[in-house]
């Protein structure tokens, strides 16, 4: 595979964001993460504000926050969904609606896309009616859906043959995240789409990078929810045992909070996890998707992933208990025997 | 308050002298003696056995590489045992729970006061003095123990009885290794997938999965540099022990067991003294060998 040409090269440690124990909202060296990327820019010159037409196909958990925080910027946004109601939130702030992926796609100038899974994704962008129909030249489909790397391929060659640019575009982070427009871009494809929509990922998130060649982006999206689908097992599991031996599970969070694997995850999940309670920032059946995805992605390159394979066998089980859609920390209840609390 | 120290290795060394530099008087005491000389040189005594120094010093910590040499310490001849009536112990080594208790239970009956006190945090804390300290046992010598304990960490959890702060010790260790592993499996996909490490580590360490762990390490492991900050033989006694917890209890640990695995191969690859963040080598391409 060809190298990666990384946009976004390694930040020298001063412009390191170093976490504290909350997440805070906009912190400084994140401005000043964005101003080294856009200054490391070519040629093209960008305005400070994207003045086209934004489509956004895709209103769920993630979708329906990302499409307002654009509104709210004052872009001009036409949306769809599958399910029509969702949009009514969206309409009501001023969005203008297309019934297709199609229409949506011929009415404006760049086109986003949120779907939940490979299959809604390649639907969506590529089925009757899809975003493909409405593309042309001077176009722009950016998915930010997670997808395995041969749809993105597949998404990425039925856009360019319309004679519109495609960038991947998957995101790091959940609900909350895209609520506050600190979402994480691992973009890949067309460079010259990813510095027309950089304005455009900065209302949205906090950070972006850019890749490289398609793929690139979804195999970074992949790697990431692997480790993390395997740190929120190996938490489960730490958590129950403390609960078994007599220890408070309580006082494990605060204790790991303290030291070298403190994660916000862990501290932000922790104590509804530790009461069996897990309100959904993303859903499990989507992190087992993205590990079922990484092992594709392993054994294409002949790599052993026993640890992420253990963990996925473990969202396997918390499906059979009928916690899709509960979120991804429930994984927890796959240590337990069914019938336990 | 003079306090005297058993065991001067990688974290022992650096607590003693976090100590010394507090203004503690401290007696040092290590199975290899030479290993005393540089805290001399700072301005402490040294105990020929762990004995000598027990009947020196009123509380005294130890900090073992592992059961044997936490046992060892207590009861052989020239041991802690023989002195310990009315004195003070403080074993911050990491061991199993049963380990801790058969310590804690010939202390008292010899008219010695316990407490157990293992540490999270490894080399680097130790030095700057910001080890978490997980204690349980004798609540009145936890209290004698907090100006020592604020000098070497900065946070202290009093647990309840004997056998508590091992166990939290070794729950917090067995999520430590299966995260490195986790960590290790990602950068090679990453690799091997035609991505830029690095870009990896700069994507981890701006999300919800951010730890100092990945942060301290990850950039070294890329540079094949596992300079040891906690042993990797250490680290898989750790696994080993807690997965022997989950197995006294009937708890289900299928991820850290095949994080044990990895660490085990590690060893058998001869990466046991190197950081367990070296785990990473076991999963890179090797040649087969028939």
């Amino acid at each position: 595979m060809a190298l990666s040409s990384t946009f976004c090269p390694r930040i020298p440690n001063k412009f390191r964001y170093t976490p504290i124990s909350s997440f805070p909202s906009k912190p400084l060296l994140s401005l000043s993460f964005r101003t080294f990327a856009s200054l490391a820019s070519d040629a093209s010159s960008q305005a400070d504000k994207f003045s086209g037409r934004v489509g956004f196909l895709g209103l769920g958990i993630m979708g329906a926050p990302m499409a307002q925080n654009l509104m709210k910027a004052g872009c001009d946004v036409t949306v769809w969904n599958r399910t029509k109601s969702k949009c009514d939130p969206l309409i009501n702030l001023g969005a203008k609606y297309q019934s297709s992926p199609e229409e949506v796609a011929a009415n404006c100038d760049v086109t986003f896309a949120m779907l939940a899974d490979p299959e809604s994704a390649i639907d969506v962008a590529c089925g009757k009616n899809g975003a493909a129909s409405g593309m042309g030249p001077g176009k722009g489909y950016v998915d930010v859906s997670t997808v395995d790397v041969s749809t993105s391929k597949l998404i990425n060659e039925h856009i360019k043959a319309t004679g519109a640019l495609f960038l991947e575009a998957p995101v790091s982070g959940s609900k909350k995240p895209a609520e506050d427009g600190q979402l994480i871009f691992l973009t890949a494809g067309d460079k010259s789409l990813y510095d027309s929509v950089a304005a455009l990922l900065d209302i949205m998130g906090k950070s972006r990078f850019y890749l490289g060649e398609v793929g690139n982006g979804a195999a970074m999206k992949l790697v990431v929810n692997m480790i993390m689908g395997s740190m929120m097992a190996s938490f489960s599991e730490g958590i129950l045992l403390s609960k078994k031996v007599g220890l408070d599970p309580n006082v494990l969070v605060e204790v790991v909070s303290q030291g070298a694997i403190s994660a916000p995850m862990y501290s932000l999940k922790g104590p509804s996890m530790v009461k069996s309670l897990y309100p959904t920032a993303f859903p499990l059946k989507h992190q087992q998707k993205d590990l079922r995805l990484a092992l594709g992605l392993a054994e294409s390159v002949s790599q052993s992933t026993p640890i992420a394979a253990a963990a996925n066998e473990l969202y396997k089980v918390a499906k059979s208990y009928g916690l899709s859609d509960e979120d991804f920390s429930a994984v927890i209840e796959a240590l337990k025997a069914k019938s336990q609390d | 308050m003079e306090i005297g120290f058993l065991g001067l290795g990688i974290m022992g060394k650096a607590m003693s002298v976090n100590l010394l530099k507090n203004g503690f008087k401290v007696t040092v005491w290590n199975r290899t003696l030479s290993k005393c000389n540089e805290l001399v040189a700072l301005g402490a005594s040294v105990g020929e056995t762990p004995a000598e120094v027990v009947k020196k010093c009123k509380i005294n910590i130890a900090m073992l590489s592992d059961p044997a040499a936490a046992l060892s310490v207590v009861f052989d001849k020239d041991g802690v045992l023989e002195q310990i009536c009315g004195k003070c112990y403080i074993d911050m080594s990491t061991v199993d729970p049963d380990t801790s208790c058969k310590i804690s239970e010939a202390i008292t009956s010899k008219g010695g006061h316990f407490l157990e006190a293992p540490v999270s945090g490894s080399k680097q804390p130790a030095e700057t003095g910001q080890l978490v300290i997980l204690a349980a046992g004798e609540k009145a010598l936890y209290e004698e123990a907090i100006p020592a304990f604020n000098v070497l960490g900065k946070k202290s959890f009093f647990l309840g009885q004997v056998g508590n702060g091992a166990k939290m010790k070794l729950v917090v260790n067995v999520i430590m290794g299966s995260m490195m592993n986790a960590f290790s499996e990602g950068l090679v996909l990453a690799d091997r997938s035609g991505l830029n490490p690095h870009d990896l580590l700069d994507v981890l360490d701006l999300g919800a999965i951010a730890n100092p762990m990945f942060r301290g390490k990850g950039p070294a492991m890329l540079q094949d540099n596992y300079s040891p900050a906690f042993p990797l033989k250490h680290q898989q006694k750790d696994m080993r022990l807690a997965l022997a917890l989950g197995d006294e209890n009937a708890v289900s640990m299928p991820v850290a067991a095949a994080a044990n695995e990895a660490f085990k191969k590690a060893r058998s690859m001869g990466l046991e003294d190197l950081d367990f963040s070296a785990v990473f080598e076991t999963m890179k391409i090797l040649k087969h060998k028939s």
